[in-house]
Formats: structure tokens, sequence, C-alpha cells
């Protein structure tokens, strides 16, 4: 049986060691200033976006793809942890003490799972003014966020666990983790809409998780759960499983 | 009770045999030594130890459980500092301990006390407040030793932990490693290259070598059994023609007679010769000014043993 408390201490550690100005600028205050600043300059190129039945203002469409790109990118925190606990000998450390390799994983979801729902949290409260003309606000729109924010976590959590169990250099890391999440970010519907983007662009949205977990909030903001919707979810479920067991592979046999 | 029980532990890397059929029976309430130059496998047996990894062969028991079986409960009961730094960058040492003794599930307001009383048993009175990352390899040294203690344990293992300490801080160490040992019963398996350290704090020693225990002792069996040559000098008023003549049958022996008359004896057996030179010296009438014996020390016995096994 797997115990919560020793979970919970990680989960404890791992925030007091993460939360620091940078952290709270980078994650909470450029996605506001984004929302505001991109969202109402570009509404002049782009007068709304088709979604669903709907049509959506531009700064509507971008604060909620934005709340899927911060759940990937708060994801980002688990990579830095494990990477600098391995750098740092905390991981020896931690393992040499009261805890299993399945305490340190969970604890790492669970990290980035609060502080992804957090952000979330924040961004739809600040953005709801910008959602106000088409949000319908239910208890459907709560679950999916909190869906998009424990599925996202594990899903990109594990993306940036294998890739900080895989590499060796601290810039190595860097690069990596960052090429592949502003890949995510830019191929992914959470700043264009899908419509009108050519074929294959429109084919590799479509290939990033990203894209899924953005439709999925949008449809919980602007209440359109349709079955593509719900192949999504399916899909986005199946792939974190998948990645999780992977990284949790790889965690476990990682030698010291 | 047995405290530690390996019976055949090795453990092989692609090409190296780090631990090689290792025995080893650790009684508790004890200071144990683990002593080997560098690459002997001190380092590998620790993890072994601590289930950090496990062995390609034999069997460990720690506290009484089989370490295959039970590693977390091992681990609940142990307390590790590892040879390499390990450290949260971006806390304070005050907080580095403080979050330490929460991991290990110790009460807010003894985890308090206890930060308090390491800062002052390890001197950290000063970076209490510095950023780990900020202080020097010594200090965040002694932070990580500190920090061990926040949680209860029956068994410590150190791997050096007193390199990059300052001689002081060595000696506060020592001191308080000692003194755990003497009030709470604690067993502590302890590594280190500098031999006089050893020699003050372990009750036992294991000399290791290419991965295999070569002697096992307390520092004083060992010096009996390997501490060859021990040296007495006697100092004597003056040297007559019959002390030279009588002495010279007695090979183990030298006279010198600068800066003063000194009889030297170096010998294996050194106390057996010292009894017939004592005779030879009443015999003669010679009077003894003085007399002092050199020990051997720790080192040139690890030098020897170490020596002789490769
Ligand atoms: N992960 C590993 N992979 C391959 N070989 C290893 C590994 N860890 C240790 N070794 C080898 O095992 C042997 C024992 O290493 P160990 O670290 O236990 O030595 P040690 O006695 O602690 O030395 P030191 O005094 O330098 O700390 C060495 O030859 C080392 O190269
Ligand atoms: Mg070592």
């Amino acid at each position: 049986m797997i115990q919560i408390n020793p979970i919970i201490r990680l989960v404890n550690r791992n925030l007091t060691i993460s939360i620091n100005p940078g952290f709270i600028i980078w994650q909470i205050l450029f996605p506001l200033i984004y929302i505001f600043i991109a969202g109402f300059a570009y509404t002049a190129l782009i007068d709304s976006v088709p979604f669903g039945g709907k049509n959506l203002d531009y700064p509507a469409f971008l604060a909620s793809g934005m709340i899927g790109f911060n759940i990937m990118n708060s994801t980002l925190i688990s990579g830095i942890i494990i990477w600098n606990d391995r750098r740092h000998g905390m991981f020896e450390q931690i393992m040499s003490g009261p805890f299993t390799r399945t305490h340190y994983i969970l604890s790492n979801i669970v990290t980035i799972a609060i502080i992804g729902l957090f952000s979330a949290a924040l961004i739809t409260a600040v953005g709801y003014p910008v959602f106000f003309n088409s949000v319908e606000f239910s208890i459907v729109t709560i679950l999916l966020i909190i869906f998009g924010s424990v599925v996202g976590a594990i899903l990109f959590g594990s993306i940036a666990s294998i890739i900080s169990t895989k590499l060796r250099s601290s810039e190595g890391f860097n690069v990596i983790i960052n090429t592949v999440f502003l890949f995510c970010a830019f191929a992914s519907t959470a700043f264009y809409p899908v419509q009108g983007a050519p074929q294959p662009l429109a084919t590799i949205f479509y290939l990033n998780p990203l894209s899924y977990l953005v439709d999925i909030i949008r449809a919980g903001i602007f209440g359109q759960v349709t079955d593509f919707v719900i192949t999504e979810m399916l899909l986005l479920i199946a792939l974190a499983a998948i990645l999780f067991v992977i990284a949790t592979k790889l965690l476990t046999k990682l030698d010291f | 009770m047995l405290c530690i029980e390996t019976r055949n532990l090795t453990k092989k890397y692609a090409s190296t045999v780090a631990v090689d059929g290792v025995d080893l029976q650790i009684e508790s309430g004890q200071v144990f030594g683990f002593l080997g130059p560098n690459g002997a496998g001190k380092s590998t047996i620790i993890k072994l130890l601590t289930t950090l990894i496990s062995p390609s062969n034999g069997k460990i028991s720690v506290l009484g459980m089989d370490s295959a079986k039970h590693p977390l409960e091992i681990r609940k009961k142990i307390g590790v500092v590892l040879q390499q730094p390990s450290y949260e960058p971006t806390l304070s040492a005050e907080k580095s301990l403080e979050k330490y003794g929460m991991m290990w599930n110790i009460d807010k307001k003894i985890r308090k006390k206890r930060t308090e009383e390491l800062i002052s048993a390890f001197g950290l009175e000063e970076i209490r407040k510095k950023k780990m990352d900020d202080l020097s390899i010594g200090q965040r040294r002694r932070v990580q030793v500190a920090r061990e203690f926040m949680h209860d344990m029956e068994l410590l293992f150190l791997d050096e932990p007193t390199v990059g300490l300052d001689p002081a801080a060595r000696r506060k160490l020592l001191d308080f490693l000692r003194e755990q040992v003497k009030n709470s019963g604690l067993t502590i398996f302890y590594t280190t290259h500098v031999l006089s350290e050893a020699e003050y704090l372990c009750d036992n020693i294991a000399i290791i070598n290419n991965g295999k225990i070569i002697a096992v002792d307390s520092p004083s069996e060992l010096k009996n059994r390997f501490g060859h040559e021990k040296t007495i000098k006697i100092h004597i008023s003056k040297v007559s023609e019959e002390l030279k003549s009588k002495l010279s049958e007695i090979r183990e022996c030298q006279i010198k007679l600068e800066p003063e008359p000194t009889v030297i004896i170096n010998s294996t057996k050194s106390e057996i010769v010292l009894m017939n030179i004592l005779k030879i010296l009443n015999e003669t009438e010679t009077k003894i000014n003085d007399l002092s014996a050199i020990p051997t020390n720790l080192e040139e016995i690890f030098l020897k043993i170490v020596g002789d096994s490769n």
C-alpha cells in the first residue's frame, strides 16, 4: 500500500524549494500580461475565432489557451526538481531516507498538479472579464479544468522527468526541455485556431498533446463538450498513463 | 546485538568487482571504522548497506532486517551522510535543517529545538541565514552532517564526513559523535582516510582493499598484530666498554652516543628485548635517566597491511 504521508511531506519540500520570485513572475505574471497585451493587440488582426458552435473574441480564445499552456509550463517544475536533486545529491539523500521512488514520483506529480491548478484557477479568475461574452460557467467547467490540471501534470510532468533522467549536463537539460515545450506551445491550438491553418500544420497541431489539453479546457469554459472533446480526453489519459509508466521505469532504473 | 551482518556480499560493475565477498559482523553501540585506499569499495558498501543499490550476490541484514525484503523499514531507522555533497541550493542553512526534519516527520516543536541545538553544536551561528549555494565547501559539509541529526536513528553511516573541515570543526565533530554514541547508544559506521581520526573515534576498524576485507580489529589490537618494529629508547648516564660488549650480543639494539648516550631498541618483540637489556644495564650498574617508547601509529600499520595485500 502506498502511504500518503511521505508524499505530502515531499510535496511540502518541493513547494518550498520551487516557489521563488523568479518562478512567480514566469508562471503567473507573464501569462497574465501576455493575455492582455497580446490578446488585445491581435484583436485588430483576428476578428473572431470559431469554436464549436460559437464565435469567440481572440482575447477570450487566447486566455483560455493560456490556461492549458500554463499547466504545461508548470510541469517544467518537476523536471527542474528532479534535475536539481540529482545535481545537488538530494535524490540519493531522499532515496536513502524514509521514502520510495514511487513516493518521489507521485510527490512531483502532485506538486505540479497543485501549481498547475493554482495558476489555472488564477488565470480563469483574472481572465473572466475577457471570457465574459461567451463563457458558460458550470460545474463542468471546474471539473474539466481540474481534469486538465491533473492529467496535464502527469503527461507533461512525465515528459520533463524522462528528459531530466536522460541527460547529464545542465545546458543540455535546459535547451532540450525548452525546445520541446516551445514546440508544444506554438504547434498547438493554444495561440491560434486550427481552422484556417494549412493542412500539414493542422496535422501537427493534433499530434501535440497540448492541443488536446487546450481543447478540453476551452470546451469546459465555453460549454462545448462534444464527442470529439471526449475522444481527446480519453487519448490524453492514455498518453499520460503510457508516459507515466515510462518515466517511472526510467527513474527506478536510475543508478547511484 | 548485531547491527549489521553481511554474507558473501558482492557488487560487480561492468568491468570491476567493487565489493568482493565481504563478510561483516558489526555489534551495536560502537563506532565502526572503515578504512581503505581510493577505490577500495568503501562507498559502494555504504550504498549497499543503506539499500541505495542492490548487491550482485550475497545477503545483507541491517538492524535484524533483510535488506532485500525490507529496504524501506531499514531506511526509516538509519541516517546517511554520503560522500558526495547533498544540499538544497535555495534554502538557508537553518531552513535546510528545519525542512529536513519535516521530511523525517519530526514534530514541529522538536524540529525547532533540534535546529537550535545543532546550529550551536556544529558552530553554524554565523551562517544560519546564508543560502546553501553561497556557503563554502566545508560549511556545506557541516550543515550536511548536522542535518542528519535532525531525526532519530539507530544506525548512522558517515562516508568521510570530515573532508573539507578545518581542524577545530573536525575535532568538534568527532567529540559530538562520541557523545552521541555514549548517550543514545547509536551505532556509527564511519569511513575515513585520516587514520588518527579513526584511532581517536573508532572502537573497531576494518581495513578493505580491492573490495576485500583484509583485517578487522580494535585499533590497539591492530597495532599489536601488525605494529612491528616498535621503538624504545633508553637514555643512560654513560656507556662503559663492558656494556658495549654485552649489548653487542643483542642484535635488535644499537647504541648511540650523541646527543646523549642512548640505547635504541627496534624490534617486533621490543618488550622482551627490553627485559634482557634492563638485566644487562643492571649488571653493568648503568644508571637509567629516562625511558621512552615511540608508539607505532595506525598510518604505518595501514600502509603495511594494504601493501602486503597488494
Ligand atoms: N556506478 C559505478 N559504475 C562503475 N564502477 C563503479 C561505480 N561505482 C563505483 N565503481 C567502482 O567501484 C570501485 C569502488 O568504488 P568506491 O566508490 O566504493 O571506492 P571508495 O573506497 O569509496 O573510494 P574513495 O576512498 O575514493 O571514496 C572503484 O573501482 C570504482 O571505480
Ligand atoms: Mg568513497
